[in-house]
């Protein structure tokens, strides 16, 4: 009788502890956000032509965002992916460019709350950029690369508006270039001499706010509903930088529409979740 | 801290012009006109070695502007312009016309006849295809014949160890690239690869690096690979005409190169230079030459390679079914 008694105590007292811990501990939540755009894109690649090429396009883009870390909650991470494709023609519409791009972003912010529904993030981020241009028409100088990274100072405003039932969030995000490498060739030299023959001079070039000026603001509102929370929103880039005696520029307005969620991830040894996470694979 | 953040800001608005774009020309006449004369001016490689006054030859087509009624008349005068440059590498393109210039040809004989290399005596009506080489024993199978009629053709290096194979009877070969006008620079590299048998340096290439006429580059190194697997290290003889042109032009230079070659012919017709293009306002294309380049010993290739034994086409040869020089070569060969 009295080793059921202590059995049954020292069990009731596993379960206390087990439930404490549930309670008190703390978890980083991610945010994840998805968005696909529809752009009216101008570009001018001197490389490929004189002409500016105007036309639409399509993108994709992900973002994550996440605390640094338990101890230090006025610091966030920025993961961010971009994907975009457009169709251009050049102003007599007797010529076509396909437009691709791959751009990878990581920054870091530091939150400032001034008020209350308001946050700052200001800081900075690295990005890195593939492009590419080709122009069918052209002779031996169908395709151009865009290759560069820089780093930039970015800053991002939130605000929860209330509105009716909702509280709605709107987001201005910021970021211009101030320091980087850009791949650039000289006008006249072929990518046969450039890759076949493998004569690179003058195609790498340090950029900064001298030689290269951008800023892409994107303002975007998210509005939850009963399961998902929608984020619609414009975002315009301008961008023009120079090398080689040649300036490329390109400017584009877009239309975004997307979600965004918060999302907890367990995983490992030491990161196990809790017996009241349900899992399918459980 | 003042003092400088206000001397950074100086400095910052002191450069935008680092960054302004030179001047659209607008969409008429007039503005397509100077966008083409622009472009020929900073771009085009061969404005001094030619000795060309594009300066004088503006004021001569720019006169006749006002005159001009309606599209096709404009293209005329602008492909007129551009024929002063005497190059088969600049062409203006429109939905209508192309404008050219075949004097590098239409001037001299042209010492090929495709009835002539079809007959029974050369390659015949049982010919093999391999990729684009057209290949046959000739001469009671002593002598191996490909005739290639365009770099733009591909051939894969299985193409050419099939026809090396099929000759490995024959004592020679003849590469026969009359007719050629030219295509791809690698096509070029990749045949003239299975008659060296280490890496030689070939020819040179130059490009623009600037708006003034003889802004040019360094020499950069044109190399001909050994290919690893595929040799013919025999007699081999490359038949040549004033229609072997751009790329055909660049193979004969680098076969002048070869161990066991020798070139048969007329001179080639040259384009020694790799052509760009550009736009005009109005959406025309406009190619030009761009980068020249140079034989082994720095000589433009834009006029053309003399073959090592000049021979033509003797009409009384062709009139009994031979062609001359075929059979020149074959007697070169042996």
């Amino acid at each position: 009788m009295r080793k059921i008694g202590l059995l049954s105590l020292v069990t009731l007292f596993l379960s206390t502890l087990s439930a404490q811990k549930v309670d008190d501990q703390l978890y980083l939540l991610t945010s994840k956000m998805n968005n696909i755009g529809l752009s009216v894109i101008s570009l001018m690649d001197p490389y490929l032509s004189p002409l500016t090429y105007t036309g639409n396009g399509i993108q994709f883009e992900h973002e994550s965002r996440r605390l640094w870390s338990l101890s230090n909650t006025n610091i966030s991470m920025q993961n961010k992916i971009e994907l975009e494709a457009g169709y251009l023609l050049n102003p007599a519409q007797t010529s076509s460019m396909t437009y691709l791009e791959l751009n990878y972003r990581y920054g870091i912010h530091y939150h400032f709350k001034p008020m209350k529904g308001l946050l700052l993030l200001a800081g900075g981020s690295w990005d890195v950029g593939l492009g590419y241009k080709e122009v069918v028409r052209n002779i031996n100088n169908p395709v151009n690369v865009d290759l560069a990274t820089n780093l930039n100072l970015s800053g991002i405003a939130m605000y929860d508006l209330p509105f009716q039932k909702r509280i709605l969030r709107l987001q201005l995000a910021v970021e211009t270039p101030v320091f980087g490498w850009m791949f650039v060739p000289l006008a006249g030299a072929s990518y046969y001499e450039m890759f076949e023959l493998g004569n690179l001079s003058n195609v790498s070039h340090i950029s900064s706010i001298i030689n290269k000026r951008g800023i892409n603001p994107k303002l975007t509102i998210d509005i939850p509903f009963n399961r998902t929370v929608w984020q619609v929103g414009l975002k315009y880039e301008t961008l023009r930088y120079a090398a080689n005696n040649m300036v490329f520029n390109k400017n584009q307005l877009s239309l975004l529409v997307g979600t965004t969620f918060d999302m907890i991830s367990f995983g490992g040894r030491k990161r196990m979740a809790p017996v009241n996470f349900l899992s399918p694979n459980d | 801290m003042k003092k400088y953040s206000s001397m950074l800001l100086f400095a910052v608005l002191l450069f935008p012009s680092c960054m302004n774009e030179p001047a659209m020309q607008p969409n008429t006449y007039e503005g397509n006109f100077q966008a083409l004369w622009n472009i020929v001016d900073t771009r085009y490689c061969y404005l001094d070695y030619k000795k060309i006054n594009w300066d004088s030859i503006y004021t001569v087509y720019h006169t006749q502007i006002p005159a001009v009624n309606g599209q096709i008349a404009f293209f005329d005068l602008m492909g007129n312009m551009l024929d002063e440059l005497k190059d088969g590498h600049v062409n203006l393109y429109s939905d209508f016309d192309e404008s050219r210039y075949w004097k590098w040809f239409l001037d001299y004989p042209s010492n090929f006849s495709s009835d002539l290399i079809y007959t029974t005596r050369y390659l015949g009506e049982n010919y093999r295809i391999a990729g684009g080489l057209n290949y046959g024993k000739i001469n009671n199978g002593q002598i191996g014949y490909i005739y290639y009629d365009s770099f733009e053709d591909p051939f894969s290096d299985d193409n050419m160890a099939y026809v090396l194979n099929s000759f490995s009877t024959c004592r020679a070969l003849i590469i026969d690239v009359r007719n050629n006008g030219g295509g791809s620079l690698d096509y070029s590299k990749q045949m003239a690869s299975y008659f060296f048998k280490k890496t030689t340096v070939t020819g040179y290439i130059r490009h623009k690096t600037g708006n003034g006429h003889s802004d040019f580059s360094s020499p950069v190194e044109i190399v001909t690979p050994a290919h690893p697997t595929i040799q013919w290290q025999r007699p081999v003889a490359i038949l040549t005409n004033r229609m072997a042109f751009s790329a055909t032009n660049d193979f004969v230079n680098r076969m002048t190169q070869a161990p066991s070659a020798i070139i048969v012919g007329d001179r080639t017709g040259g384009g020694g230079a790799l052509p760009l293009s550009s736009e005009l306002p109005n959406g025309w294309l406009v190619r030009f030459s761009s980068s020249p380049m140079f034989n082994l010993a720095m000589e433009n290739t834009e006029f053309g390679i003399d073959p090592t034994i000049s021979v033509a086409l003797s009409p009384t040869d062709q009139e009994n079914g031979i062609d001359t020089i075929i059979e020149r070569a074959i007697t070169a060969l042996k």
